[in-house]
């Protein structure tokens, strides 16, 4: 830096390129370094690993989850009409929100069918085109999505190809006692495979 | 390139702004006292960016204010690093703001034709000062919630308009989310604005006039760029270093979530607002009324500094000016150091850092738990924490006759009155120590030092010799030949083992084998070298469960001895005859105590509460024996008191 008082001599040209770069990195190196730290700090959903206080699937069952992640829905099979008319039910279980954890509370709904003696099917109710909620026409006997019009069968598929994939199917599990139970799960929208979408 | 550049020239007219900008001439060519103007801005810019990121994270509400900032601070992604650098930044800035208003003065920068710049400068400080001040309040902590009454309670002295001003700025009578939602629309919204509108004009105001040179012909003349801007750069990454420096190894604080409802006796302001702090403190300038000192003198200090240029124009005004800014600046460096200085000695202040800085690691250990932060916000969190609030109940309720390892239980000495000379000294405790009660320690202090653990009873004039605590002590100088021989030194671990299980509080470790050892002593009495008489044969029988209301005929019941159950009972009516009968001398606590606190207590004591790595209170055991050692020597010359405690 001292070069750079020095009169100017035959090198001055040089060294006055040398002092411009210099500079000008100099410059650009302090407008960096604030911006970057704040830009890594922005991506912090997709890079950081540890989420503090997520209690894994085994500590957390109890009554309303068991270890294998299924919430009980309390509702009995019998509840469900015979003829496999679908009908909604409100899914609870805590729910992570940053700081918070909120203890049993409404995190989705979904559409239970009965299809047989001791079976039932379930739907999530998000629409797998853009994630409205998908609704049942007792009329027509399928399943509609009031945004985009979206139509599955009473099977879950596509009746028209504005959904990219059919409606997604959750696990289910029937229990004499406790009733049924679902494995609810959310998955990654306008996707043709069902890719679930990561806690 | 070279075209569209041309292009992009011919339609926007870049290049005359830039040559603008840079190309302003220096006299006397580029310096590096020119520097702290450019540092200001870059600091500036720093406070833009991080404060735009952080403003993505924060969450203004009384509920999510000090959450968002804890979990900005503990759990995102460099978000220490980011937020420290905003806090630093703002104090590097103060600094950076003082040095370039004494140069300004010091150097006569602000008389004609530059007052105009001067007084833009004057409005920057202001919104600065501002920024600080909203900033202080917003992660909603102990430290910047009573800091900011502070400050707003001095709003509410402005005369005339002082209420409904106060109100104003906090969004009604009380603080509230509201507080919050305003203090953040100030700081992130209308001050950077105001500010980055007067840089503007300060800058353009200030190129107008160009730089204020002492002495031009000191070398040639040389441009802005790049000569001075490389020595701005260079002093800016010094500023950085510093700045970054502090965030990475120093980090910003983050104290515990306010609440209203627990006094806060650590509050200071920022150590740049410490002078006025101080100056508030003395008490000839209260007796001028609060808003003297908190508005008036500021008031008249800022009138002075503002009349500068005008005082300038009489001769000597300037060298006035000058002796004027090194006064202001001694005063403010001396009130400054005095409050450090005094705070760094005043032990009842360092206690409440202390207790401060065990609440904020305690709020963040809770925080990060499992079960993370209740919706109502992190203040309950400790409000129902046995580890933060035990303490507390215990200096209010207990500690007038107990200690707990020679303090409060909150870390102070307990004091009393000093009669002759007005000040105090440590009182003598007049019950035992419970820093380790019902742990190991206790059992073996009464095993092997039964005498000296009720010593304090004798300073409430109690007579340790007779009644109960005698049968204890004549088993204890009957045995303690037996206990304190080396060779049973395995078994009186053993005992303890053995006696430490009958609280079967939570999270206790047991050796089987010192444990099945333990109990055979405690049945045969014999012991590797000698025999011992059993606790059973006063006592009842060791080993069962405890249950409420055994008569025992004042003896202490022995099962579940320092559980959860046993010491609330105790608590509850110590003189039951489950406990120590017509012997007790300590009140029962069964109506003095509210059941949450009782509850919150009793599980501070028996370690029934979230495990913590938060460090215990320092040991006050031996400033308190030094203190008792003295008093008995006081005590040895006249006797008189002596005989007539006996009497009683």
């Amino acid at each position: 830096m001292s070069d750079s008082q020095a009169p100017g001599g035959s090198e001055a040209p040089r060294r006055s390129f040398f002092v411009r770069a210099l500079t000008a990195a100099l410059a650009a190196f302090l407008g960096l370094v604030p911006t970057m730290f704040g830009l890594l700090f922005f991506f912090d959903p997709l890079l950081r690993k540890r989420r503090s206080g997520t209690a894994s699937a085994e500590a957390a069952a109890g009554e309303k989850k068991d270890a294998e992640g299924f919430t009980r829905l309390n509702v009995k099979l019998d509840a469900l009409p015979s003829d496999g008319t679908p009908m909604a039910f409100k899914v609870r279980d805590d729910k992570h929100d940053a700081w918070n954890l909120y203890k049993d509370m409404e995190v989705g709904t979904v559409w239970v069918r009965r299809t047989g003696d001791n079976e039932v099917i379930a739907f999530s109710s998000i629409c797998p085109h853009l994630g409205c909620a998908v609704n049942f026409r007792t009329g027509r006997k399928d399943f509609f999505c009031p945004c985009h019009t979206s139509a599955f069968d009473l099977e879950g598929e596509r009746m028209n190809d504005i959904p990219p994939r059919g409606m997604d199917r959750l696990a289910t599990k029937v229990n004499d006692q406790t009733g049924i139970w679902v494995k609810y799960e959310t998955f990654l929208a306008g996707r043709k495979e069902q890719i679930a979408t990561d806690e | 390139m070279n075209r569209l550049l041309e292009w992009l020239d011919h339609r926007t007219g870049y290049r005359n702004l830039l040559n603008e900008m840079l190309y302003e001439p220096i006299p006397g060519g580029a310096r590096w006292r020119y520097v702290w103007g450019s540092t200001l801005v870059f600091v500036f810019a720093i406070q833009m960016i991080t404060g735009i990121f952080l403003w993505a994270a924060y969450s203004p509400s009384v509920q999510t204010a000090w959450e968002s900032v804890f979990y900005i601070q503990h759990e995102m992604y460099l978000g220490s690093v980011v937020r420290g650098m905003h806090h630093y930044a703002a104090q590097v800035m103060i600094v950076l703001l003082a040095l370039h208003l004494m140069q300004v003065i010091i150097d006569g920068a602000y008389r004609a034709p530059r007052e105009i710049n001067f007084w833009i400068g004057l409005i920057l400080m202001q919104i600065v000062l501002g920024l600080s001040l909203t900033g202080y309040l917003l992660p909603w902590d102990q430290k910047g919630y009573y800091a900011t009454q502070v400050t707003t309670k001095i709003i509410g002295s402005t005369p005339v308009v002082g209420q409904e001003l106060q109100n104003l700025v906090q969004g009604g009578s009380e603080y509230g989310h509201h507080t919050l939602t305003r203090f953040f629309a100030m700081h992130a919204g209308l001050l950077p604005a105001l500010l980055i509108f007067f840089l503007v004009l300060h800058i353009y105001v200030f190129r107008r006039h160009g730089i204020t040179v002492t002495n031009p012909r000191r070398a040639p003349s040389a441009d802005f760029w790049p000569d001075q801007v490389l020595r701005d750069s260079v002093a800016c990454l010094g500023v950085l270093a510093v700045v970054l420096g502090l965030a990475i190894f120093k980090g910003a604080a983050l104290s515990g979530p306010a609440d209203p409802s627990e006094a806060y006796s650590a509050a200071r302001p920022e150590w740049y607002f410490m002078f006025l702090f101080r100056f508030l403190r003395f008490e000839t300038v209260e007796h001028f009324g609060q808003a003297f000192g908190a508005i008036y003198v500021p008031g008249a200090v800022m009138l002075m500094i503002v009349l500068m240029p005008i005082i300038a124009l009489v001769r000597g005004g300037h060298r006035f000016n000058v002796i004027f800014a090194w006064c202001l600046m001694i005063v403010i460096v001396g009130l400054t150091g005095l409050s450090l200085v005094e705070d760094g000695r005043d032990v009842e202040h360092q206690a409440a850092i202390a207790e401060a800085d065990r609440d904020a690691q305690r709020a963040v250990e809770l925080a990060s738990g499992p079960d993370r932060i209740p919706i109502e916000g992190a203040g309950k969190l400790l409000r129902e924490d046995p580890f933060t609030q035990g303490p507390r109940i215990f200096a209010k309720h207990c500690a007038s006759c107990h200690r707990y390892d020679g303090h409060n239980g909150r870390g102070r000495m307990v004091m009393t009155a000093d009669a002759d000379t007005g000040g105090e000294h440590p009182a003598l405790p007049t019950a035992a120590d419970l820093g380790d009660f019902g742990d190991r320690q206790w059992w073996r202090s009464i095993l092997t030092n039964y005498r000296n653990l009720m010593k304090p009873l004798a300073n409430a004039g109690y007579d340790v010799e007779s009644s109960v605590e005698y049968g204890m002590i004549s088993w204890f100088e009957e045995n303690v030949e037996v206990l304190t021989a080396d060779a049973n030194q395995a078994d009186v671990d053993a005992m303890v083992e053995y006696l430490v299980a009958q609280s079967g509080r939570p999270g206790l470790e047991l050796n089987q084998e010192l444990l099945q050892r333990g109990e055979e002593i405690l049945s045969s009495g014999s012991l590797t070298e000698g025999e011992i008489s059993t606790c059973d044969n006063c006592h009842s029988e060791l080993g069962g469960e405890f249950e409420l209301g055994t008569d025992n005929g004042g003896i202490p019941e022995l099962n579940g001895y320092a559980s959860y159950d046993w010491l609330k009972a105790f608590i509850d009516n110590p003189g039951s005859e489950q406990f120590y009968g017509e012997n007790n001398c300590m009140p029962a606590f069964a109506d003095k105590l509210s059941s949450s606190d009782m509850d919150l207590l009793v599980r501070w004591m028996t370690g029934d509460h979230a495990a913590t790595q938060v460090a215990p209170y320092d040991s006050k055991v031996e400033l308190l024996q030094a203190a008792v050692d003295d008093s008995s020597e006081s005590e040895a010359a006249p006797a008189d008191d002596q005989p007539a405690a006996d009497a009683e």
